[in-house]
């Protein structure tokens, strides 16, 4: 088991690195551009927190983008939700699916390994893929702050990172339990499901009668507003994430370990 | 022991299709038992479900007296399996490639991975992406064979090797039997089956029939395959 997981780290090392460094690098630079846009920014605050649902809906509404905290929660936020929401999608959704599309279920199946063992092994591929990402996103964000001269705030970043890492694993399960469906990777399915998921939080944002279930989306708990405000994380919605993220994990192990695999 | 390989009633299908119907086999140790039959007659399956890759409800699967299904990590220690396609991960070194299979069977096998490397002219040191075919099953056979498996299971390991390679791939599993392996060789080639099988037998339509003898003439061979046609 311990073999295979290393050749999976190794397999998967260069896309986790290159999405941690794109959207680390993306983040970094969004946080750049608020000292060369700060002189414009009040007015624009004013503007951007009056504009009602739109406003509640990108947390502009809650915190200033004036203010390097929700400048960084309005634009790193978004950057860092999407990113790392495709990432793990696009990981979880390969990781089982891509033996049998690949063929080398033939080659790996015919050691003497369970598929319990292989599914443990790849899983834990994918949980730490995404700590590796977290920590590296997260070092580029701090380094934002250092290069602006400003404070880090380090309890709320410690949160948003925290609470989109647990987004980001909630996700990969989802898309773990896909993979072991699945004898195709389907990296457009894992893709859709983030993006859903993340307009989905959109939309119940904008319109007032989905608001009561937010809670079922894994990015109403990521919302860097809400977390720079210092606002309380809805504890329903963790307990959705914690649900399914169990779910998805122990359907995988079930489920592929009963299915036929193909040639 | 006596039957290093035993079959009882499988039977195995793909939802209404038609896969392998009450199948039952024996193979001896020290055997080199030759599986026959057209595309699509089952051999695959079986041997699939010997695996473990496909899971069957009806029948019983004995390897080295062990079951298939519960004995499965134990048993797999123990064989080693050739597939018809080689496929291995792409952006790998043939050397990582022939390492990886022995470190995930807990073993240093370099010694006889090397030999057999050298008897076969594999360049360990290429990335599988660059192989053709014939060089993918050459790394397979490496793989197969380096732990010195108990038993050895083949699904036409023949096509895209060229003649010298094959003449030395039966001498390696001859070499292997007298030392005690027994073999199921799944093949087209009635040749091989004529040449090296102690044992054989033929699949037609998911049904296995015993053949007397493995030295069966080429009209009577392809009668099988007529009669799968007609």
């Amino acid at each position: 088991m311990k073999r295979i997981f290393l050749g999976e780290m190794k397999l998967n090392l260069k896309t986790t690195l290159l999405w941690s460094f794109v959207v680390g690098i993306l983040g970094f630079v969004c946080t750049m551009m608020y000292k060369s846009m700060q002189g414009d920014m009040k007015a624009m605050a004013d503007m951007f927190s009056n504009m009602g649902a739109f406003s509640d809906a990108f947390g502009m509404s809650t915190l200033s983008i004036a203010t390097i905290e929700g400048f960084f929660a309005t634009e790193v936020g978004t950057v860092h939700g999407l990113g790392g929401g495709m990432f793990a999608a696009i990981l979880a959704i390969g990781i089982l699916s891509k033996e049998e599309e690949g063929h080398t279920g033939e080659f790996l199946f015919s050691l003497p390994v369970s598929r319990i063992k292989v599914i443990a092994a790849k899983g834990i591929c994918v949980f730490l893929s995404l700590i590796f990402f977290t920590i590296i996103c997260a070092l580029f964000y701090a380094l934002g702050f250092v290069m602006l001269n400003e404070e880090v705030p380090v309890k709320e970043l410690v949160i948003f990172m925290l609470m989109h890492f647990i987004m980001n694993v909630e996700v990969a399960s989802i898309c773990f339990a896909l993979s072991s469906i699945s004898g195709k990777n389907r990296m457009g399915l894992g893709i859709g499901i983030a993006m859903m998921f993340y307009v989905y939080d959109l939309i119940g944002r904008v319109v007032p009668s989905m608001k009561d279930y937010l809670f079922l989306g894994p990015y109403s708990y990521t919302n860097a507003s809400e977390i720079f405000a210092g606002k309380e994380i809805s504890k329903e919605a963790l307990l959705v994430a914690a649900v399914v993220l169990l779910l998805g994990i122990v359907f995988a192990f079930f489920y592929y370990d009963k299915r036929d695999l193909a040639s | 022991m006596e039957n290093v390989i035993e079959i009882k009633n499988l039977t195995k299908s793909y939802g209404k299709s038609r896969g392998v119907v009450d199948v039952s086999l024996k193979v001896k140790e020290g055997d080199i038992f030759g599986f026959l039959g057209p595309n699509g007659a089952g051999k695959s399956t079986t041997i699939r479900s010997m695996l473990g890759f496909l899971k069957y409800k009806q029948g019983e699967i004995k390897i080295l007296g062990l079951d298939s299904v519960k004995d499965h990590e134990k048993i797999m220690e123990n064989i080693g399996y050739m597939p018809s396609e080689a496929w291995f991960y792409p952006a790998m070194r043939v050397s990582e490639v022939i390492k990886y299979a022995a470190d995930v069977r807990g073993g240093d096998y370099t010694k006889e991975a090397e030999r057999i490397c050298e008897l076969l002219k594999v360049d360990t040191h290429k990335k599988i992406k660059e192989l053709s075919l014939g060089n993918r099953k050459k790394v397979s056979i490496v793989c197969a064979m380096q732990h010195r498996p108990k038993v050895f299971i083949f699904d036409e390991p023949t096509s895209g090797l060229d003649p010298l390679i094959q003449k030395k791939f039966f001498g390696l599993i001859n070499e292997y039997v007298k030392e005690g392996a027994t073999c199921l060789l799944s093949t087209h080639v009635l040749s091989e089956v004529n040449k090296y099988c102690k044992n054989a037998a033929i699949m037609r339509e998911g049904r296995l029939t015993m053949l007397d003898s493995p030295k069966i003439d080429d009209e009577s061979f392809l009668k099988f395959y007529e009669d799968e046609e007609a």
